[in-house]
């Protein structure tokens, strides 16, 4: 699973080794590698399940998606996305979220294509390296089967801080 | 940071105070209310322990250590002590102190779930997988849970795995771990996915695989559903283990169906294809071919199906999807290896890759994709292939330079592939030396044209035509490797620098430019471009070595300690890491990535590069430090290094540097090949055992002249020389070995230029150094005349240093950097000659007075003294050179080059160089300076 490609591109975090253990040993299924026919590794998406089930919140989450520059324009976001869809739904979850800069349009833009809409703004989500606060996320989500009427992607009508969800 | 849940209980409002001084980083505080809470209440162990946290986090380890043993003795039994100590004890990497602490809870509360699955989790930081077995089985029989059985089960496949007995573990560890599950199923216990995944994992490592299959298709398997194609994924595994071939075949066939761009089932779909051809398979009279369905065992079938997939790919409008195209180019490779005449039925490689170019030429990946398929067109077809695609590329009329360009992005791309096509096919290489300024040219062009689409790009964006500018770079390397002209070399990093500046991402200029500036023994633009690249994590193992092979031989001696720390840092933290995380494997039942976890972690204990930073960071730490800072003994002691003990995996080193990191479009026959690797590694162990041992010789020499407290004085020689020798010996005849085979392999080497190769071999210091520590052993015997001879080599050694860095001649400038390694090696052995010759002094002063009447020895003491003073007589000298080295740098203006106006680029590099050659001199002059004036001590 290691992959000894480095990845040096700017816009693909490249997290500590104890961040991907972590979601190796607690949910490996949700950790799909794509490689091209050379080897290369072409792109990976990284995700959990969570949530409370009585109170209809057990859901999917993107952790992370990234796809090596050269491979990019050619769907391979949205089918890696469609299998974590799939594997969330096969849980029975009732929808599917990830958080985004609210300055990356070209990712909130993508996401909209693949049918999710900003379920809420969390305030100062993201923090720059010195630990100050940096920007909002928007949560999107889109919702899965289970969630019929779709009231889990209902838009909240306002922003929320990073302490208040969940 | 420990259970809080029960507040009722006073002393846990007591504590609390402490828990959040420790949490907030307040250790001191923490300390003080712990021992104002002691005073009131003496039997409240945790607040000791807290003490102790509050100690080691401050430093004080020993204290900290001590505190911690009077309550674990006390062997406790409350929650707060046991997971403070736990804390402590992890903190202070000594886990297997927790495993003793549980232990005794355990014996005293065998009730108790809770202390158990401590004790079991504390046996797998440490590995113990026996003891884990059975603490898995005790949890079983207080609280009848599935997992903990599975915990005991999953410990005996890690028995198996770590036997280093093959036998042992196929015929007791397996079986037995298998009759545990067998009596799970029988008795229809089994619950979760995750075990049947476990018996999944141990039939196959028993290569039971008729059994795994068996439970994969069976009733078991339908628990098998987290991972996407879990069941198919397995089954497909033990079709091929068994060479079923037509189960293998329709299994791939159904899942291509679904899904026509999943590369590995292609290759799955040929594989098992050709077996059956080869065996002449026919379907069954009667009834399905296989458990899998269809299975196609003809060339015609193969045909029809990969026409089918292309067909199905043609009807669609868009998102055409690359796999059948690539997959129909792959059959031709198979059908022409294997000399079949229906490969032409497929149509003509070039004709298909011309399609695939019109279908995703604009796309980056599509070189990557027609790279691997090159070797389908005949030399001949070479330049008709590249000139086909040019015409499928939308350029504009040529300008006044005779440029065509591309109108926009995709025209863009389209053109760059067809570049990078025509360079992996060595046309580029072919060209002469005016056809290579040629091309130049027209990749710079193409450069600057396309940064006008990248305007609006973000910083952290690439420019598109950021790769024009990378591969006209790559021609200038062509250039200078033939001509051997520094100029082009000026060029070349003059563009990188103007790309960069452009493009203030794009990692490959900063690691082209990272090693050009290595090339030319310039260091210090090196520090900056490394840290942009922002190299995280795993990468400090992977591409670390480009920083820490030259930091030290290039007298950048604060950045080369630096860098040491950077991966030094990393390999640390992934020892406490990793054990944690098996830990949460086997909570979340995750039992497949555990032995996974475990090869990683030794992936990277095992690593050469770890081995190597580890050893040169002692080296460099020595001689910038030892006899000048504390002496050398306490150096060596600081770092706890034992000559007698070897802590290289020599066996076992793994060579994880991504030697593939840099971009590269060469043809075959010029890149990176599995023989270079090889040679490369090589080379590096061969190195790395050089400076160890060499390291752990100094070791020697600083434990000779002070030897243990221990060792009883009646048994050193009447000389005061101390008995040891037997280890010095030892490691010498190895220093010995390992260096004649060194030059053997750099004699073998000369043709051929490898990675990294290593300068210090020809400079003929090793040898040097070699020679200063057999000193210590003929002077067992009083011959120190070595000490004469010695001083003559390293006059030698000093000569070859001499010359100028960096000097104008013609209008050019040109650099002979060898000359800044050869220096630092000399001050290397400048300081294994002093710490040696402090030894001699230490032995022989005493002889001086004691000893009048033997005429020998003070003659001998004589000689040690006249060499004393030849020797800083050479220092002197080394440190005149290098004053006027400098004063020459300083002079050297660079700006007087008639460089044209375009080159400012160029002129940056120049400087960058210039400044940092002044750098390393100055560094190296200083630690030459100081080790001048430890040597004004050396008088007998």
């Amino acid at each position: 699973v290691f992959s000894s490609h480095s990845n040096l591109d700017p816009l693909t975090e490249t997290y500590g080794i104890p961040f991907y253990l972590q979601y190796l040993a607690h949910w490996p299924e949700y950790f799909i590698v794509a490689e091209a026919p050379g080897g290369e590794l072409m792109g990976y998406i990284m995700g959990k399940a969570e949530g409370s089930v009585a109170r209809e919140e057990w859901h999917g989450h993107v952790t992370a998606l990234s796809v090596a520059p050269e491979f990019r324009r050619l769907g391979l976001a949205a089918k890696l996305m469609e299998m974590l869809e799939e594997i969330s739904e096969r849980k029975g979850g009732f929808f599917v979220d990830l958080f985004v800069r609210v300055s990356n349009q070209v990712a909130v833009n993508m996401y909209k294509q693949l049918g999710y809409s900003v379920y809420r703004t969390v305030i100062e989500y993201y923090s720059a390296n010195n630990g100050e606060p940096d920007e909002d996320a928007y949560d999107m989500r889109k919702a899965l089967s289970r969630d019929t009427e779709k009231k889990s992607i209902i838009p909240l009508p306002h922003p929320v801080r990073p302490e208040d969800i969940e | 940071m420990a259970a809080r849940g029960h507040v009722q209980d006073p002393n846990d409002r007591r504590l609390r105070p402490i828990y959040d001084y420790l949490d907030n980083g307040n250790n001191k505080m923490a300390i003080q209310q712990a021992d104002k809470l002691l005073k009131k209440h003496k039997d409240l162990h945790c607040a000791k322990v807290l003490k102790a946290i509050g100690l080691q986090r401050t430093g004080k380890q020993d204290e900290a250590f001590t505190l911690a043993q009077e309550v674990a003795v006390l062997e406790p039994t409350d929650d707060n002590s046991l997971q403070a100590l736990t804390i402590l004890y992890r903190e202070m990497h000594r886990p297997e102190l927790v495993t003793k602490l549980y232990e005794a809870a355990v014996r005293k509360v065998p009730t108790s779930e809770e202390y158990h699955s401590h004790l079991f989790m504390a046996y797998a930081r440490v590995g113990e997988y026996k003891k884990m077995q059975q603490a898995g089985m005790a949890l079983y029989k207080i609280v009848p849970k599935n997992p903990y059985y599975f915990w005991s089960v999953m410990s005996l496949v890690m028995q198996s795995i770590s036997a280093q007995d093959e036998k042992l573990s196929q015929t007791m560890f397996l079986p037995l771990a298998e009759r545990m599950v067998e009596k799970m199923v029988k008795e229809e216990k089994i619950e979760a996915e995750a075990e049947v995944q476990l018996y999944f994992m141990i039939l196959e490592r028993l290569g039971k695989y008729v059994e795994a299959l068996e439970v994969v298709q069976g009733p078991l398997g339908e628990k098998l559903t987290s991972e996407l194609q879990s069941r198919e994924n397995k089954c497909m595994m033990m079709y091929r283990r068994l060479e079923r071939w037509a189960e293998c075949n329709a299994l791939s066939c159904k899942l291509l169906l679904k899904n026509p761009d999943d590369w590995q089932f292609y290759l799955l779909y040929f594989d098992s294809l050709f077996h059956l051809i080869d065996q002449s398979w026919t379907p069954p009279q009667e009834g399905a071919h296989s458990a899998e369905g269809e299975v196609h065992a003809s060339t015609a079938q193969a045909l029809s199906f990969m026409e089918d997939r292309i067909a199905t790919e043609e009807a669609k409008e868009s998102k055409h999807l690359r796999g059948p195209y690539l997959a129909r180019l792959e059959l031709i490779r198979r059908l022409r290896e294997r000399s079949c005449p229906e490969a032409q039925q497929l149509g003509e490689p070039l004709e298909l890759m011309f399609q695939f170019f019109v279908k995703f030429g604009d796309k980056p990946c599509c070189i990557t994709d027609l790279k691997i398929f090159l070797d389908l067109l005949t030399p001949d077809q070479h330049v008709q292939f590249i000139n086909r695609l040019m015409e499928a590329v939308p350029l504009c009329a040529p300008g006044e330079d005779g440029v065509a360009l591309p109108g926009d992005t995709r025209a863009l791309q389209r053109h760059l592939c067809v570049t990078q096509l025509s360079r992996s096919l060595g046309q580029q290489h072919a060209l002469n030396t005016e056809g290579k300024l040629g091309l130049i040219k027209e990749l710079k062009a193409h450069y600057q044209h396309g940064l006008q689409f990248g305007k609006s790009c973000l910083k952290t964006e690439l420019q598109f035509s950021d790769m024009y500018c990378l591969m006209a770079a790559h021609v200038y390397v062509d250039l200078w490797l033939e001509t051997g002209e520094s100029n082009m070399l000026w060029q070349c990093l003059g563009l990188l620098e103007e790309g960069l500046s452009n493009s203030s991402s794009n990692a490959q200029f900063k690691l082209l430019l990272l090693l050009l500036y290595c090339r030319l023994g310039a260091f210090e633009p090196v520090v900056d471009l490394y840290s942009s690249l922002d190299a995280k994590h795993v990468q400090h193992d992977t591409i670390g070595y480009l920083l820490t092979r030259y930091a030290e031989s290039l007298g950048q001696f604060a950045a080369a300690s630096q860098s040491c720390n950077f991966s030094l840092r990393f390999f640390h933290s992934n020892q406490k890491d990793t054990s944690e995380y098996i830990i949460q494997a086997y909570k979340y039942g995750a039992f497949e990535k555990i032995p996974e976890f475990i090869g990683f972690r030794n992936r990277l204990n095992h690593s050469l590069h770890f081995a190597q930073v580890r050893t040169e960071r002692m080296l460099l730490d020595l001689f910038l430090e030892a006899d000048i800072s504390s002496p050398l003994e306490e150096s060596v002691k600081s770092m706890s290094l034992c000559p007698e003990e070897d802590d290289i995996p020599w066996d076992s080193l793994r060579d994880n540097r991504d030697l593939t990191v840099l971009v590269s479009w060469d043809p075959k026959d010029r890149q990176l090949n599995e023989e270079h690797r090889q040679r490369s590694l090589e080379e590096d162990t061969l190195w790395l055992r050089l400076r160890s041992l060499t390291l752990r010789l100094i070791g020697c020499v600083s434990a000779l002249s002070h030897p243990p407290a221990s060792r009883n004085s009646e048994k050193t020689t009447e000389n005061g020389v101390a008995a040891k020798p037997s280890s010095l010996q030892s490691l010498l005849s190895q220093l010995e070995n390992t260096l004649n085979q060194a030059t053997q392999f750099s004699e073998k080497q000369l043709q051929v230029r490898t990675v990294t190769d290593r300068l210090a071999l020809s400079s003929g210091c090793c040898q040097c150094q070699l020679s200063s520590l057999q000193l210590p052993l003929h002077l067992q015997e009083l011959e120190a005349t070595g000490l004469g001879s010695l001083l003559h080599t390293s006059l030698y050694m000093l000569e070859k240093c001499k010359g100028d860095l960096l000097e104008v001649k013609d209008s050019h400038s040109m650099t002979q950097h060898f000359l800044l390694e050869n220096l630092v090696y000399f001050v290397e052995t400048v300081c294994i000659v002093l710490w040696v010759s402090n030894y001699c002094g230490s032995v022989l002063r005493p002889l001086k007075s004691s000893l009048q009447k033997k005429k020998k020895k003070k003659k001998e003491a004589r000689n040690v003294d006249q060499s004393f003073s030849s020797l800083q007589s050479l220092l002197n000298q080394a440190l005149e050179h290098i004053k006027s080295q400098e004063l020459s740098l300083t002079a050297l203006e660079l700006g007087a080059l008639s460089l044209e106006a375009e080159a400012t680029f160029t002129k940056t590099a120049m400087d960058k160089v210039q400044s940092s050659y002044l750098r390393s001199l100055q560094e190296i002059g200083e630690l030459l300076k100081k080790r001048a004036d430890t040597l004004k001590s050396l008088k007998i």
